[in-house]
Parts: structure tokens; sequence; C-alpha cells
């Protein structure tokens, strides 16, 4: 029985890697420009397609990830530039905004790639099994994301925290006016902030296409979880993405283990909870 | 010895890392003219927004008539009495000049809460409504949005927000603010002529106003009380000199 | 404006209503007749937006767990439309109860939320086959009946519809116009004003979310009927997201602006659909167009118009 446990600890950890990918992009993009970008998983799931075809076309699952990361850019530049800017801070509009662009995306990679549930081919060495320390065996594609996820957020929290460009990032959360009186280029900031949170948007696609499917509407499912991630965590906080998908992977994890036909209802918990006792999550910031 | 209106204990708010108010005490007696002063910064809105409740002290006691008010929520305070104005005026912009009164008038009342009644059948609650507009002067526009206001009106609708709510303390942030001289005017004479079954307290910038209406002041310097007397006491201190002019 | 020239209009409306089954076919009044359904559930939204400031996108699922429940007891149970229908709604409004505890956040932590409660509930109806029948939902609902009453075919139930819907607008006008109703719209202008003239602005949003959910509810009920049967798309997002829609387009704060709101975006899925299959990049590019060019409806962008073609004529 303890060994299920473990291996759903261990399954929870590694959905909550993914869900930190584009959870902390969501979360910095609003903390920084007061942006909610619902396409978010929309994001993932073109990038996720992208990397799936140039991984079934080179071969290579390492250009599939940054091919995937970096179409997301691109278009998530677009976006921002030519239809999230209208909006201003219009929280309604944005939602609205880039919940048409998501069904847009949607369709369009429902035409490209069809209903079917598609797998983004796992790298030889990534494939099997391997012996964890106390003799588990876990997939080992799984175990990597876990690591993968850490090194990602260690280097976020490091750039985050401890460089210049963080420390002006940060000051630009705290109060966007300021920074821009100080003569930075904020406009740029924003565009490379942007770009990302879109980078890992689509990286995690790829990354996530690897171990769940892709089909229509897994946007939406992977967005609504990140989304729960963000509110537990506190909008606008790293720590608090960090801190709140290790709590919805576990609990998603358990909840599908113990509870398969009410899972969903484990991540109503947690989000009932704290609107008793924390409105603004974890981390979050009155605001 | 005579209940205060206002009687606030070691006041202190702390912003993270910055104390905007250190341990202030005050008393007013009830029916008293009390006017804030100090330079900008001073911390005479915050101590006001936890005076009123909107802001949660960081330690200290709130009371008002006696009652212990430090851990009540701000409209509950409000429903012991207390009515204020805002140092930038908050009035209801997209509502016209009647609603925003009528909000005013049953904020504390019970018929807030009725759904089967449209609002233009409580004639007693709109000809109230439309008195406190005459009284600043705004009847005219009793069905124009707020927001196509002037400044000036903007405060005075403020002013007739705040009288409306059946005050028996009142806190007015800078209600001259902004205003041209003959506003000012108007408005200081308004204050001037409150029945004083209502107790005020006020923040003025402008000393003359100040010094005209208040019985006693109270000045405040980097979020702590220096001083506080009578007009003629306070205009004549060298510190509070100091304070507002700088060495002489 | 004498109250009769106010009511004229309305009569108007009525009487064509009234007159439709006459002039059109049965796939005409079913789309009319859906327009009405979701129109009374863009209102209830509206009540939240229009009026209290708060975008609610989980209102959907209070649509479906009324519709159901009423659907389980009537197929299932056998439990006769006098009690089935207002145990949906019940079942609506209990709901309603729970969510509106997001009420203790404001902006966009209050539309991720409702987001995040709606999809809960469309993933239970989608996963817990064993009771919501899943994906296939719940089917062979029958037309409703009170006792010897008994609606025989879709037009009678189109005059049922519109009998309740006569009914909820009227009971709407007057709670929007009533000092409840003020008292949301001055929390929607300014909500520290509010406190501080002393209102608990939480409980009266509070209880503004559960009328609204209640009305939904409602919806839901009238919608099951119609529609003889429910599946998880009734509780779906892209529902939750579309009704707001039409509120919006239609004019938010009005009460006939959700209802020329789902006229056109069920008009427009309707046309749309018959020669393209990719509909919802249709919806995408309506919301984007929305936002873009015609944030206060169709309703505000006419009156711009007009306003716009006066001033160039009396030049």
């Amino acid at each position: 029985m303890t060994t299920s446990a473990i291996l759903q600890a261990i399954n929870g950890t590694s959905l909550a890697a993914l869900l930190f990918l584009l959870a902390s992009g969501f979360t910095l993009t609003f903390g920084l420009m007061r942006v909610v970008n619902m396409a978010h998983g929309a994001y993932y799931l073109l990038g996720g397609y992208i990397g799936l075809s140039l991984a079934e076309r080179t071969g290579s699952f390492a250009v599939a990830i940054v091919g995937g990361g970096a179409s997301i850019v691109v278009l998530g530049y677009l976006i921002d530039r030519f239809l999230i800017r209208h909006t201003g801070d219009n929280h309604l509009a944005q939602v609205l905004l880039t919940v048409g662009v998501a069904f847009i995306i949607g369709d369009v990679a429902l035409a490209m790639w069809g209903g079917d549930a598609l797998k983004v081919p796992v790298p030889p060495f990534l494939r099997g099994a391997m012996e964890l320390p106390g003799g588990l065996v876990y997939p080992t594609y799984r175990f990597v994301l876990i690591l993968f996820g850490v090194f990602v957020g260690a280097v976020l929290w490091i750039l985050y925290r401890k460089t210049q460009i963080g420390a002006v990032v940060r000051a630009g959360v705290d109060d966007r006016e300021q920074v821009s009186a100080t003569g930075i280029n904020v406009d740029r900031l924003f565009v490379l902030v942007s770009a990302v949170a879109s980078f890992l948007a689509g990286m995690a696609g790829v990354v996530g296409g690897a171990f769940l499917a892709l089909y229509p509407g897994a946007e939406w499912e992977i967005l609504v979880v990140a989304l729960v991630v963000v509110i537990v965590g506190g909008l606008g906080s790293l720590e608090g993405a960090m801190v709140g998908a290790l709590i919805v992977g576990l609990l998603d994890a358990y909840g599908r283990w113990l509870l398969p036909e009410f899972s969903y209802f484990v991540l109503f918990g947690p989000m009932a909870v704290l609107l008793l006792v924390r409105p603004r999550g974890i981390f979050g910031r009155a605001s | 010895m005579a209940l205060s209106a206002i009687e606030v204990g070691d006041l202190t708010k702390d912003f993270g890392g910055l104390r905007a108010v250190d341990r202030v005490s005050l008393r007013v007696a009830a029916g008293e003219r009390r006017v804030l002063i100090g330079p900008n910064g001073a911390g005479k809105t915050t101590l006001f927004h936890c005076i009123t409740g909107t802001l949660r002290t960081s330690a200290g006691r709130v009371s008002l008539f006696g009652r212990d008010v430090t851990h009540l929520a701000e409209h509950r305070r409000t429903a012991l009495g207390m009515g204020r104005t805002f140092q930038i005026s908050n009035v209801f912009t997209d509502l016209s000049l009647l609603e925003n009164l009528v909000l005013a008038i049953i904020g504390t009342d019970r018929r807030k809460w009725v759904m089967h009644r449209s609002v233009g059948t409580f004639e007693a609650v709109r000809a109230k409504a439309r008195e406190g507009l005459e009284l600043v002067a705004l009847a005219h526009r009793a069905n124009d949005a707020a927001k196509f206001l002037s400044y000036g009106e903007r405060r005075q609708l403020e002013l007739a927000l705040a009288l409306n709510s059946d005050p028996r303390v009142l806190f007015l942030d800078e209600p001259c603010a902004g205003l041209s001289p003959s506003e000012r005017h108007s408005i200081s004479r308004m204050i001037g002529e409150l029945p004083r079954d209502i107790t005020v307290l006020m923040i003025e910038h402008d000393m003359d106003v100040a010094l005209r209406l208040a019985d006693r002041v109270t000045v405040l310097h980097r979020g702590r009380v220096i001083l506080e007397g009578t007009p003629t006491e306070v205009q004549t201190n060298p510190e509070v000199r100091e304070v507002y002019f700088g060495r002489v | 404006m004498p109250k009769a020239a106010r009511i004229l209009p309305a009569l108007v409306v009525l009487a064509a209503a009234v007159l439709l089954p006459r002039v059109v076919g049965p796939f005409w009044l079913g789309l009319v007749t859906q327009m009405y359904v979701f129109g009374l559930l863009a209102l209830s939204v509206d009540l939240l937006l229009g009026h209290a400031g708060l975008f609610s996108l989980c209102h959907a699922s209070f649509f479906a767990v009324s519709a159901y429940t009423t659907a389980i007891l009537q197929v299932r149970h056998a439990v006769p439309t006098a009690l089935a229908a207002p145990a949906g709604i019940l079942a609506g409004t209990i709901l309603g109860l729970v969510f509106g505890l997001a009420v203790r956040t404001r902006g966009v932590y209050f539309i991720l939320i409702t987001i995040a409660f709606g999809y809960v509930v469309w993933g239970v109806a989608h996963r817990w086959s064993s009771f919501t029948g899943g994906d296939n939902g719940v089917t062979n609902v029958p037309f409703p009946a009170l006792g010897t009453l008994r609606v025989e075919s879709p037009t009678e139930y189109y005059y049922l519809v519109l009998a309740v819907l006569v009914l909820c607008t009227i009971g709407y006008r007057v709670l929007v116009a009533s000092p409840f109703g003020l008292t949301l719209r001055g929390i929607k202008a300014s909500e520290t004003r509010m406190r501080s003239l002393g209102y608990h602005s939480d409980l009266h949003l509070y209880v503004a979310f559960v009328v609204s959910a209640a009305l939904a509810s409602l919806a839901g009920v009238l919608y099951v009927y119609y529609n003889r049967f429910v599946n998880p798309v009734a509780a779906s997002f892209p529902i939750s997201v579309e009704v707001a829609l039409m509120a919006i387009v239609g004019g938010t704060g009005t009460i006939v602006g959700p209802f020329i709101g789902s006229g056109i975006i069920l008009g427009l899925r309707n046309w749309v659909s018959s020669f393209f299959e990719l509909y919802a990049s249709v919806m995408g590019l309506v919301f984007i167009g929305v936002v873009l060019w015609a944030p206060d409806g169709v309703v505000g962008l006419v009156v711009r118009l007009w306003a716009r073609a006066v001033k160039a004529w009396t030049r």
C-alpha cells in the first residue's frame, strides 16, 4: 500500500513539474503586465503539436522542445502586439479576447492535426522504466521530468531573485509606474517576460505531450488546473507557482487514485479552503 | 468625565518597514471641532483610515462614543454614526446625483435590502435626497450622472454623501482641497454651520480655514503628535512653525 | 415619458412573440425557444456583470446541475414535474450558495475562481458516469406535465417558456430598480464608498450571486424540457463564456440586452454551422471583434453610430 502511495507522490510531483512550467509564465505575465492570458492552454497545445511534427520530421526531441517553444514565442508576440495591447488593464476584455484566440487556435489545431489523441515520441534514452532508491520501479520519462522542472524552476528563481534583470521585473511587479519613471524601457521588459512565458508554455506542450496525450480539449483541461495552481499560490508570485503546483499536482494524483470519479472535487477543496481563509492565495498580495 | 466622541490610544500603523502612524493618542469631545494639521506625509489620512476602519491598525485602540471599535469592520462603524469624506473625491460617478444621495441615506437602513419595490416608490427617501442636494446647491442636477460634475461640484457631493449618512461623528479629509476661493468659502461656511450634535474631525491644509473652524488643533509630524492645543497656541508655537516652514 | 409610451414597445414585442408560432415553422420556433432560454441564462449572468460588476464564468454549472437534477428525477425516478422542476431549481441554487464563496475575491481572482469552479462541475458530469451518464448524459426527458395539464407539442412548450420569460423579466425589472439593485450598482461604482456608507458589500454580492444562480437554474429547467436530454456540454466552459458574451453583445446592464445578444449569437451559430464546420473559431472571431470594436455591445454600437449619423446629417 505504501509503495502505491509513494508512486502517486512521484506521479503528483511530475505533474507538478509540468504545471509549474505553464503556471509560472501565466503568473509572471499577470504580475508584471496585469495581463490575463487565457490562451495559455492553447499555446501549450499548439506548441505540443508543432513539437510533435518536428520530432516526427527530425527525430530529435531537443529540436521538438526548442521548436515548440520558439514557435509560441513568435505567436505570443503577435497576439500581444496586435490584440492584447488594445485591452489595456481591462481584465474582462482580456479574458474574452484571449478566449477567442484560444478558440481559433483550437480549431486550427483540429484542422491540422485531427481529433485523435496524439503523443509526442519520447527519445529512446528516456523510454522505459528506471529503478529508484528503495527498489521502486518508475517510468524514466516522468522522473526526468521532475528533474527538468526543478532545473527550470531553479533557473527562473535565480534569474528572478538574484539578477539585475530579475530585480527590475520584481520592481515592475510591485509598481509598474515607478519602474518606467526610472527610465527603463518597460515595453521591452514586457516583451521579454512575455517571450519567456510563451516559450515555457510551448515547451510544456511538447514535454507534457510525451506522457499525457494531445487532443482537442486538452488545452482547457491543462489551463484550468494551471489556474488552480495560480489561485492557490497567489497571482504574480513565482514561489506561489512552485508551491501551488506541488499542492495541486499531489492532490490531483491522489485524487485520481483514491476517488477517480470525483477527482475534480479534489481540486475544488483547496480553493474552497483558500476562499474561506486567505482569498488572495498563499503568496498573493492584497490589491 | 464626559464621553469622548472619538478616543484613540497608542494607535500605530506599519506598512512593511514603514511606520506611517506612531503611537498616536487623541481624544475628541462630543460636539468638538478638531482639526488635524501637519505637512505632507505626516500620516493624517492614514490615521483617518485607521479610525474609520478602512485600514486595520497594527497596534492600539480606537473607540467611538466609549465603544471599542478597534476590530470592528468599517461598515459597522458607520452604523454607529460615523461619516466620512475622502481626500480624493469618492462618489458614485456612474450613478445620478439623486441615486448617490439615496445610497448615502439608506446605508444603515434595513430598507436597503428591499427587492420587491422600486426605489421610485420610496417617496420619503427621495425627498430627503433632494433636500440633501439642495443643501449643497446641487438640486438642479439631481438626475445628472455624477461623472459630469466639475471638480468643485464633486467635492460638494462628497460632503453631501457624508452628511446624509446621518453621522454623529464626521471625518472630513481636506474638504477644501483644490477648490477656488469662493468654493472654499462656501464649503467652510457649510461646515461651520453644522449642528453641535455632530462631532467633526477634519484634516485641512488651508491654515485659515483650519484655524477659523477649529476648537482645538492637533499637529502631526512623521506619524507622531507633536502638539495639541487651541488654534492660537498652535499658531504661535515655534516647533510647529519649524515643521511647516523649516528652520527660521 | 408617460408610462403608456414606455410600455408600448414591450407590448408590441410581446404580441409578436405570441403570434410567432402561426408565422414560422417548427425549426425556427425551436430556435426562438432556445433564444429565450439562453437569454434568461445570459440575464442571470448580467445581474452580476452589468449591475454588480462581477464577471462570473461558472453559470453554466447552475444551469447544468438543475437540468441534470430535473432530468434524473423525471427519467429515472418518475418524479412528476411539479416536484422535479422545483428540485432542479433548488439544486442549482444550493450550488450557488457554495460557489458564492467566490465573492470573497474581486476582479481577476473572481473570474479565475469561477472558471475553476465551473470546470469542477463539468469534470464531475463527465467522469461520474455511473450517476450522470458520462458523455451520453441523461436522455428521454418527457415534456413537463402538471396534474392533468400536459405539454403536448413544441408549440405549447414555446408558450410555456414565453410565459415564464415574461414573469421573470417583470420580476427582474423590479429587482434591479429596487434598493437592493441600486446597492449593487453602488458597489460596482465604488465599493470603498459603499463600505464607508455602512454597506456590508460582501454580503450584498453574495445574495446577488445566489439570486443569479437561482435564475440560471430556472433557465436550466426550461432547457432540459426543451432539449429532452442533457449532457456535460451544458456545464462546459464555452457555454459560460458564450452567455457572458451574449450579455455583452446585447448590452450589459439592460433587460433586453441579454436577449438581443442571445438572438445574435444563436442566430449566428445557426447560420454559420450550415456551411462551416469550425464554428469555434467563428465564435473566437466574434469575441475578438466585440472586444476591439463593440465593447458596449450592439446596443451601444448602434447608439454611437446613430449619434454620429445625426451629427453628420445636422451639420
